[in-house]
């Protein structure tokens, strides 16, 4: 998937493309959707309205090289809007939304330590949490994420150290970070 | 470096790709203890993010999504009516829209392809090949009889064989059998009946291939499908193995059969299934099949196996050279002997076969629409006696009338048959059709 998504060279031109696109970058658009929206619904929906108003410009955006990361940034845009038009709905516990093929034990770990480092990354601020998620689960860069979020690589830095010490310092208090 | 600007710089480590400082960060976290257990926290923590189980986009999205995209081709298709002057474009259009109704009378199929593959985006790719070809040649076999119509078909004819060229720039093609060949130059289409010595002149759009003419435009099979208003979502079914995509279309025979004698004589006039196959890699048909449904059979009436793409066809193809001596069929208001005074279908008849009894040949030209009575007319039908004229009747979808008769030939043979009649022309003068 991730070698997939790194061989985006250009904005799509045809419905063919585009669907080498969405069996790209599906999960990882849905995934950072999701973290914004909190509901998979919504974090559905707003990836499918990013895919078509990308199908919509894509004469217009024909000469963007960088896809992957303004992807992110439409579906950011997107979220926020969300965020404006709606009244957001509780979290959807993300455990019962992740597939697994693993061993029932390892599968009930693997949920606990995805809620409790969704509860910490909830815990800092959000922007820090977003820089953090989008290098960790989409593989992009900080200078990709910098296009991401509309800020400066050094800004991304920050914000990504910023988030990682406050998440060690919690994770010390509570006795360890390992 | 300071262990201040280390802090600083120690995120670079975790990047997609590190810079030219990172030998420097490494060097100060091999010597300090402090920074390099900051480090490896910061480090474990971020390993933990990314191996923690990630959302994943639900089974249908990528149909789902696939098919809004089709819908918003089909939609922009229809409102860049500006550029519909060029053809490229306006072929895409016709096919987007066809591709984007057919996707909503198929609302069930993305369980066909499995994982995120869709049936919307299938076809709407196959749309975009379609559109974009310059020539197609299908080869194939139809169940007919040689010389007759393009539109005949029967369960229990022999294949014959069929070929279509189709040239998109310039706007040329040429369907041809054994026996019958039909050329559109660009400027008119030429049928030619080789048996008959008989042509036919007429505009690019005469209808003298019937059921095959949509073939030659197979961005438009899709719509043609559609035009059906009886096509329901249980008619249609799309598949996929083998690298094909394969579009299966049941249809109920058209017409009205209070009489049969139409019924499984032509495609549309028989309950079938076209089977389209479409290759996965170039998304271009690559081979149809019509099966006909009889109530006591399934047979196949119509194969084109052997469907070739930007072919460049010879000139002459598309040049019909007329024998000399070939008699015209000409429309009915071109007729210098029409009979103006037949009262209607077995009028017609009586009147066609009495001709033919007294080997009048001019009274023959009345109602039969040629420039001459063709030879084999005149020595096969030329001094016949009639044996009955029954009642007329219509049949399927056929515009006029089909008249039983029983006629004994001069060599004694005798022939039952239903001879074709109408008079849906401007001057609503009947006309021998076909059926002797």
């Amino acid at each position: 998937m991730l070698a997939m998504a790194q061989q985006i060279p250009a904005w799509p031109q045809t419905i063919e493309q585009f669907e080498r696109l969405v069996e790209a970058t599906q999960d990882d658009l849905v995934n950072f959707a999701f973290h914004q929206l909190g509901n998979q619904d919504d974090a559905e929906d707003a990836v499918q309205d990013v895919y078509v108003q990308a199908y919509r410009d894509r004469s217009k955006r024909q000469r963007i090289t960088e896809v992957r990361p303004y992807l992110f940034r439409m579906v950011r845009n997107r979220c926020t809007d969300f965020h404006r038009s709606r009244l957001r709905r509780p979290a959807e516990p993300v455990t019962d939304l992740v597939a697994s093929n693993e061993d029932t034990f390892s599968r009930v770990a693997a949920q606990e330590q995805s809620k409790e480092l969704d509860r910490l990354l909830g815990g800092i601020p959000s922007r820090e949490a977003e820089v953090i998620r989008l290098r960790a689960h989409s593989e992009l860069s900080f200078a990709e994420i910098a296009i991401v979020v509309g800020a400066s690589v050094p800004t991304v830095k920050s914000r990504f150290r910023y988030g990682l010490d406050k998440l060690r310092r919690t994770l010390r208090a509570k006795g360890g970070t390992r | 470096m300071n262990c201040q600007e280390t802090i600083y710089r120690m995120t670079d480590l975790l990047d997609k790709e590190q810079g030219p400082k990172a030998e420097l960060v490494r060097e100060h976290l091999a010597n300090c203890p402090a920074c390099r257990v900051r480090f490896e926290e910061h480090e474990h923590i971020f390993e933990s993010v990314r191996r923690a189980r990630r959302i994943a986009a639900s089974h249908q999205f990528g149909a789902k999504t696939m098919k809004a995209i089709a819908n918003e081709a089909a939609l922009e298709a229809t409102t860049t009516g500006k550029f519909w002057h060029l053809q490229g474009w306006r072929r895409w259009a016709v096919a987007a829209c066809a591709t984007a109704q057919l996707i909503f009378l198929l609302p069930s199929l993305a369980p066909h392809f499995g994982g995120r593959r869709s049936a919307s985006a299938v076809l709407a790719q196959s749309i975009e090949a379609m559109s974009n070809v310059q020539t197609i040649h299908m080869t194939g076999r139809m169940r007919t009889i040689p010389g007759d119509n393009f539109e005949l078909i029967g369960a229990e004819y022999d294949f014959v064989p069929l070929e279509l060229w189709r040239e998109y720039n310039p706007s040329r093609w040429r369907v041809e059998k054994p026996g019958r060949v039909v050329v559109m130059d660009g400027t008119s289409s030429t049928l030619y009946i080789s048996q008959l010595n008989q042509y036919m002149k007429a505009s690019t759009q005469a209808g003298f291939v019937e059921w095959l003419r949509p073939l030659l435009n197979p961005e438009s099979i899709l719509q043609n499908e559609l035009d059906s208003t009886k096509m329901k979502p249980s008619d249609a079914t799309v598949t996929e193995s083998n690298g094909n995509v394969t579009l299966t279309v049941r249809r109920k025979a058209e017409g009205s059969f209070a009489n049969t004698w139409t019924k499984n004589k032509s495609i549309d006039e028989s309950d079938h299934t076209c089977i389209y196959k479409f290759d996965s890699a170039t998304k271009r048909l690559q081979a149809l099949q019509v099966v006909i449904h009889t109530g006591s059979q399934d047979v196949p009436v119509l194969e084109l196996n052997d469907i070739r793409y930007n072919e460049t066809p010879p000139d002459k193809l598309f040049a019909l050279q007329i024998p000399e001596g070939a008699t015209q069929i000409i429309a009915p208001e071109q007729m210098s002997s029409a009979v103006d005074a037949i009262l209607g279908p077995k009028d017609a008849a009586e009147y066609f076969f009495n001709a033919l009894a007294q080997k009048d040949w001019n009274a023959v030209l009345g109602v039969y629409p040629t420039s001459t009575v063709p030879d084999l007319v005149k020595s096969y039908y030329g001094g016949l006696s009639i044996l009955s004229i029954g009642v007329p009747f219509k049949s399927g979808i056929y515009a006029g009338y089909f008249v039983p008769y029983r006629i004994r030939l001069y060599d004694g043979t005798v022939i039952s048959h239903n001879l074709a009649v109408r008079n849906d022309n401007p001057q609503k003068r009947w006309v021998v059709d076909g059926g002797f």
